[in-house]
């Protein structure tokens, strides 16, 4: 499988999991590496709509949020089996998303971005107004999910290491997609969707497919969340969490798969680090952004290249 | 209505955009390994039925018949799927990925995978159809070229071969020479011709250049607007006097 994990991705993966051996390695920073790690693969299963199919989802805050419900409702009704809220997350962001992914792709264009927005919308609003699963306050404290029978993930490092397999596993995921007849095409489609169909692709099936595989990704990414938070809030669907994760797909460098891991981590590291001192964080990250998009429109991934580290492949 | 070697069938065919009749009542015939030219003054049609055969528009009225069945209202994509292709008078590339990519993308179209589950984690080795078309057509040397990095001509032969990846029994080229200079113009219609030859393919081509088609079709039809006034030989069609009216005095509109 070298086609999906080269020895640089082994040696990265190596390197994540020898983090908590740091010396500084608090629970608090390995909550915040927990954090960095997640987003981080949220945003890579995002790129696959935008840097390689060329659709933006204004919506994915409601893939994460409801993953973290699915988890969230279970645990607090005793249901403490990882396995069993990953599943329940796959039906629930998976049923959603079947219908999110065949409205939102049959029109073209703008439509796609915008009808991700009104559904995520309409998901937030039925969270946070209906006191079904707590409204506004959400599920607030659940146990920690375990393993197996016995094994609670209840440590942030055991909640680490948790994320550290989840990032391996949809990179391997990913890369294999992009790299695969599948991931030819959805790049075919975001060059030129109109010959795509003239050489007998059915592009809306394509679409639907690949949203379908970003979504649960990203859902089961947000299963995991309450295991490390012990809650699982509407703010976690809010829109503006959607446009976070677009942002740290443009800071790490669209169409790259490793650029958004990288891009998300930065994002809730500078997030964290600039919120210590200032109430007005976004601004900064605001400045962060423009100054990534005017002078490097690759992400960090294209800096990277631009100062002549080795080459990166865009696309498959 | 399959008539012997008959592959396609355009059968009173009509599409209007609003009031204007873009195409009236046109029926053509093309058989099997024939080289079947459509040719007209800018604005007769011509693009619209390509369009409509190649299921971009829905006629008006009439049928379609691509080898034994009615395609008429399908979408592109399953036409293609029974074997018809077409290239785009404006060129139509995936501009942004190596001409190499551009053709395997066509040619993994037809691979066993393709439309299956499999095909998220397989990659078929298309190769094997990809490279020789390169070959064919002059490209190889510039296969890890992005194709928005060609030349015009170069753009208009990846169009060709991005068609032919997909291995179709018709096809359908959109002024195939637009943008050349005369001596682009003469090499590519020789090339297109020995290929279509050796492949022992069907082609119905467009053009608005008489001077392009009479040496390499078999058969001739003329459009003038929206209408059908000749079909034949391109001898025939050279001397016939409706189609030298429409090309030379028939400016009376």
């Amino acid at each position: 499988m070298s086609r999906a994990l080269g020895w640089r991705a082994l040696l990265a993966f190596a390197a994540l999991a020898a983090v908590p051996l740091l010396p500084f390695m608090s629970k608090f920073y390995l909550l915040l590496a927990f954090d960095a790690l997640l987003f981080g693969a949220v945003a890579m299963s995002l790129d696959l709509l935008m840097g390689y199919t060329g659709l933006v989802s204004f919506g994915h805050a409601a893939f994460f949020g409801l993953g973290a419900y699915a988890t969230a409702a279970l645990l607090e009704r005793g249901v403490t089996s990882l396995w069993a809220c990953l599943g329940l997350a796959v039906v629930v962001v998976g049923l959603y998303a079947l219908a999110v992914s065949y409205f939102s792709t049959v029109r073209r264009g703008i439509y796609f971005a915008l009808l991700t927005l009104i559904f995520a919308e309409v998901v937030f609003t039925f969270f946070r107004y209906t006191q079904t699963f707590g409204g506004s306050d959400g599920i607030q404290g659940v146990p920690p999910p375990e393993l197996v029978p016995g094994i609670a993930i209840d440590s942030p490092l055991r909640n680490y290491y948790l994320v550290v397999v989840f990032l391996l596993l949809a990179y391997v995921t990913c890369r294999v997609v992009v790299t695969s007849h599948f991931g030819r095409v959805l790049v075919a489609i975001r060059e030129n969707e109109d010959r795509a169909r003239f050489l007998g692709y059915n592009v809306q099936r394509y679409k639907m497919a690949v949203c379908m595989i970003s979504a649960l990704l990203t859902g089961l990414g947000g299963a995991l969340y309450p295991g490390r938070s012990a809650f699982a809030t509407p703010d976690l669907m809010l829109w503006t969490v959607s446009g976070e994760l677009i942002i740290m797909v443009m800071i790490g460098g669209i169409g790259t798969l490793t650029g958004p891991i990288l891009g998300g981590a930065f994002f809730i590291l500078l997030q964290e680090k600039v919120s210590s001192y200032v109430d007005w964080y976004f601004i900064v990250i605001g400045l962060v952004l423009v100054f990534i998009v005017l002078f490097m429109p690759k992400g960090l991934l294209g800096f990277r290249k631009m100062l002549g580290f080795g080459q990166w492949r865009t696309t498959a | 209505m399959a008539h012997d070697g008959v592959v396609l069938e355009v059968d009173g065919v009509s599409r209007h955009f609003g009031a204007l009749a873009a195409l009236t009542r046109v029926s053509l015939a093309v058989t099997a390994g024939q080289v079947f030219s459509v040719i007209g003054p800018n604005g007769a049609g011509k693009s619209t039925l390509f369009n409509v055969i190649a299921g971009l528009h829905e006629p008006t009225a009439g049928r379609v018949v691509f080898r034994g069945e009615v395609i008429t209202g399908l979408p592109p994509e399953q036409i293609n799927r029974r074997g018809l292709a077409k290239t785009f008078q404006i060129t139509n590339l995936f501009p942004e990925i190596s001409v190499l990519d551009n053709v395997r993308v066509a040619a993994q179209s037809r691979a066993p995978e393709s439309g299956r589950p499999a095909s998220l984690w397989r990659r078929p080795d298309v190769d094997g159809v990809a490279l020789p078309l390169l070959e064919a057509f002059g490209l190889a040397g510039r296969r890890d070229e992005l194709a928005e990095n060609l030349s015009h001509g170069e753009q208009r032969y990846l169009e060709v071969c991005v068609a032919l990846a997909t291995a179709p029994t018709l096809l359908l080229l959109d002024e195939p020479t637009a943008g050349m200079t005369p001596g682009e113009t003469r090499d590519a219609t020789a090339l297109i011709r020995a290929i279509a030859l050796e492949r022992q393919l069907t082609v119905l081509l467009i053009e608005h250049d008489m001077s392009v088609v009479m040496g390499i079709s078999d058969r001739v039809a003329v459009l003038h607007f929206g209408e059908k006034i000749a079909e034949g030989t391109p001898e025939q069609i050279r001397h016939d006097p409706a189609v030298i009216d429409a090309y030379l005095g028939g400016a009376d509109d």
